[in-house]
């Protein structure tokens, strides 16, 4: 493992922390909800990634970035003025579903466009903590621990938002005819 | 820290229950290396757990595949402010961004 000592700093941020830069750029779109505040999100944590960076002992850079990020997110929270939705910002979208066609559940999956299109909207109706942490594991590519340490939960409650998220993504694929039920209760 | 299921018991084949409660972990790759090779086991010999773990891996595709592309103009200058910090450090040192 390199050592740092004797590293100049600038070496080390370009080493460990540039090439975090997209999924930072994504978790903080997760997280914010907004891309006004995820690109403060992320100038605030590289700001602070570059103050810390000789304190930084190389190991799992992007566990210490996402460390940073959540701490750099949750004083922007607190210098926040009470809550607006901003323009820009989409309000919770609210789905129906036509259930009329769903007719016997099938066999196997029927993947394609409205399987697609039914997990995207399920994605959009679940609620905020659960849909967070989808986002941050199922499209941002995190592990379980990672979105533990962005979220600032313990791993199993990660898991068990996840597992359920998912869980009630696939009712409603089931509902929708796309996939068949559990075979177990 | 609660830690993804193990599977329990000496079997070397593990159970239909023992897999459903391991498979999101085991698909989303957290599970330990034990119990990832009972469940890989399992599910090659059994048809239902195999479709319940089809059934997920095409949530999970379908997840990754409704990601929206991050802006690309944002992402440029967020590493151009990036690759500036690393040649010449903060614009204002000591004080906040102003932002």
């Amino acid at each position: 493992m390199p050592q740092l000592a004797g590293r100049a700093p600038e070496d080390a941020f370009e080493r460990y922390v540039l090439p975090e830069l997209e999924v930072l750029a994504r978790v903080a779109r997760s997280v914010t909800r907004n891309s006004h505040d995820a690109e403060d999100l992320v100038q605030e944590t590289l700001l602070s990634a570059y103050r810390a960076i000789d304190r930084f002992d190389g190991q799992h850079p992007r566990a210490w970035l996402l460390t940073i990020l959540r701490n750099a997110e949750a004083k922007r929270h607190r210098k926040r003025r009470p809550f607006l939705l901003r323009e820009g910002e989409e309000p919770a979208a609210t789905v129906g579903y036509d259930f009329s066609s769903a007719a016997r559940s099938p066999e196997q999956l029927v993947v394609g466009e409205q399987f697609d299109a039914v997990v995207a909207a399920s994605l959009r109706s679940l609620p905020q903590h659960q849909r967070q942490v989808v986002e941050l594991v199922d499209l941002d590519g995190l592990s379980y621990a990672e979105a533990a340490e962005v979220i600032g939960v313990p791993v199993g409650t990660v898991m068990s938002r996840l597992h359920r998220a998912r869980s009630r993504i696939r009712r409603r694929l089931v509902a929708a005819g796309l996939a068949p039920k559990r075979a177990w209760p | 820290m609660p830690k993804p299921p193990k599977l329990l018991g000496n079997k070397e084949m593990a159970s239909c229950m023992q897999v459903l409660r391991a498979l999101q972990s085991y698909l989303d790759g957290q599970t330990d290396e034990v119990t990832t090779g009972r469940v890989a086991k399992h599910l090659e010999a059994c048809r239902r757990c195999g479709l319940e773990a089809a059934t997920y891996r095409e949530i999970k595709a379908a997840l990754a595949r409704s990601a929206a592309p991050l802006n690309l103009a944002l992402l440029e200058r967020l590493r151009a402010f990036g690759s500036s910090l690393s040649r010449q450090g903060p614009d204002d040192e000591g004080e906040g961004t102003g932002l």
